[in-house]
């Protein structure tokens, strides 16, 4: 079914600096290599990793070109998004499920390396919902063991990257072996500025609320604020999206077509400007997040105020 | 270049929002087959959402009267600053064929149009309340417990908590946003976890055919995956056109297959 789309004034288009490089070349982190052995106390060996780190320092985000049509001052600063598709696209491909999940895995990581180069502060991901542990149990259990592995894989690029990695949800629900890796992750990565990461996992709007009424009854119980100081503002401020600068989405995208927020970050969305994508999540790349963050930057956004 | 590349874009816009408009044309004087029959049964709950800025009552009535026309029984009315909540008896008096919605209003199928009306306060502001009632009743009940980790309140406590403060009406099936902007402006969150969500534009600019376009993709759209989301088994079965062919219902669907396989 073709996404209607309600255009008003036509993207500004403007002409790429001569001396800008083109957006597609292969991002920088690409080109690094994790140590895999002790760093080398040889003269040479530091100039060269020296000359590299200088120049990753050097990069600022201003220098980086963004694609025809998207302006800087006008990008979001937090995205989220809800991954949806990965099933249906291995289905389709007559491919295990898992396929579907591992290529959805494949997919955030090409988002993640764009929302560096772009300036995009803040991407949170509804990794696993709540309703999810519903579904079969194999099922399940390979995603825990794909969240485990996947965090694992990649822990050198978040620090290198200068990533800041944030889990929200339930936690409690999910095996002890992620839940600690997950906990360390966060621990390590909190003083990472570059970009910010927030993966929701067991988690749901409904959770996030009630959540952030149980933690303020125990402050108010504990005496350290009055039961009639709660308000919307001390309810956001007990919101698992406390974690971050930016617990507003600007903009959430979902993929594969469907039109619902199902129980994502209920609270926080309310003004977010809503995407919603017809491919899967497998699919959804540089393109069609383009096209995501030119419709958002075309919206006449008043926020309801 | 720039300049050609610019003026062709614009013309791609120009070309897609003629397109438009010449099928909400064509849909509102039934021309087109597929919108003639609605099963509107499948929309119990619709919820519209208009900027306050935009909002005037005779574009109010006149949506309101072909929302009757196309069948629709429950609606609720929604801006952030609570001008149609101010305006609803000028509303309820212009517009002969409603009446108020009640909190203990049971969704059935009744004559009248039934109209709800919605602001900020019964979004946020009434979580923040229904989170005072639950305090007062941990209060009461003397519980000790100061664990972070424990659970003392559920979803289920929140939904009576949040009914107490006149917070919790029915989960809307469709949400259709008429406004600028593409988002909810503030509905209450509680109740739009599973909504369906369509941008309308301005209400100035609604269209006839629009409406009933969007409401015809909801009543297609639904078929299976919502009811199973809602028992909390989150299935993507219902868009596919491989999926929809091997459901029960494929001699149905069949000819609708083509519009949503990949």
């Amino acid at each position: 079914m073709p996404f209607s789309l309600h255009f008003s004034p036509t993207p500004l288009i403007t002409a790429p600096s001569p001396l800008s490089k083109p957006f597609f070349l292969v991002p920088y982190y690409h080109t690094l290599y994790a140590p895999k052995s002790p760093p080398c106390s040889s003269t040479e060996h530091a100039l060269t990793h020296q000359g590299k780190q200088e120049a990753f320092d050097r990069r600022p985000e201003d220098s980086q070109t963004l694609p025809l049509g998207l302006r800087r001052d006008a990008m979001p600063s937090h995205v989220a998004v809800i991954m949806d598709g990965n099933r249906r696209w291995a289905r389709l491909r007559d491919l295990p499920v898992r396929s579907g999940y591992e290529a959805g895995v494949e997919s955030l990581r090409k988002i993640v390396e764009i929302c560096c180069k772009w300036g995009i502060k803040v991407l949170s991901v509804f990794a696993f919902s709540s309703d999810n542990w519903f579904r079969p149990k194999v099922e399940v259990e390979f995603l825990m063991s794909l969240f485990e592995r996947g965090m694992q894989e990649d822990t050198g690029i978040f620090f290198r990257e200068n990533i800041r990695i944030s889990v929200i949800g339930d936690l409690t629900k999910l095996p002890k072996a992620l839940q600690e890796l997950m906990v360390n992750l966060e621990e390590a990565t909190k003083n990472n500025t570059r970009f910010q990461l927030i993966v929701a996992v067991s988690y749901s709007g409904h959770y996030d609320v009630v959540q952030a009424c149980q933690r303020l009854a125990l402050k108010a119980k504990c005496g350290l604020i009055e039961p009639s100081d709660i308000n919307v503002s001390l309810m956001e401020q007990e919101l698992e999206t406390n974690c971050t600068e930016f617990p507003h989405p600007d903009l959430l995208i979902r993929t594969s077509g469907e039109f619902r927020i199902s129980n994502f970050m209920l609270w926080q969305l309310a003004y977010t400007e809503l995407f919603f994508a017809q491919s899967l999540w497998p699919d959804f790349g540089e393109a069609e997040f383009l096209k995501a963050l030119l419709a958002f930057q075309q919206r006449q956004r008043r926020y309801g105020v | 270049m720039w300049h050609l590349l610019h003026v062709t874009i614009h013309l791609c816009y120009f070309a897609i929002n003629i397109a438009n408009a010449l099928e909400s044309h064509l849909i509102s004087k039934g021309l087109l087959r597929r919108y003639k029959s609605l099963h509107i049964s499948k929309l119990q709950y619709l919820a519209i959402v208009i900027e306050s800025e935009d909002c005037r009552t005779s574009n109010v009535i006149e949506l309101l009267q072909w929302l009757a026309d196309l069948g629709v029984k429950h609606v609720c009315l929604y801006d952030m600053e609570g001008i149609l909540k101010k305006s609803k008896d000028f509303i309820l008096e212009k517009f002969d064929g409603a009446t108020l919605f009640q909190e203990n209003d049971v969704l059935l199928d009744q004559p009248l149009m039934t109209l709800e009306f919605a602001s900020f306060s019964d979004g946020k502001e009434a979580v923040a309340k229904a989170a005072n009632v639950l305090f007062m009743k941990y209060l009461k009940s003397g519980s000790t417990s100061s664990y972070q980790g424990e659970q003392i309140f559920t979803e289920s406590q929140m939904g009576e908590a949040l009914k107490t403060v006149g917070g919790n009406g029915p989960e809307p099936d469709l949400l259709l946003v008429y406004g600028p902007a593409r988002c909810h402006l503030g509905f209450p969150a509680w109740r739009i976890r599973y909504t369906e969500i369509q941008h309308m534009g301005p209400l100035k600019s609604m269209k006839y055919g629009s409406l009933i376009k969007a409401i015809y993709k909801f009543t297609m759209v639904q078929q299976n995956y919502v009811k199973e989301e809602r028992q909390g088994k989150t299935m993507e079965w219902g868009r596919t056109g491989v999926d929809i062919a091997k459901s029960t219902t494929a001699p149905l669907l069949a000819c609708f297959a083509p519009r949503f396989g990949k």
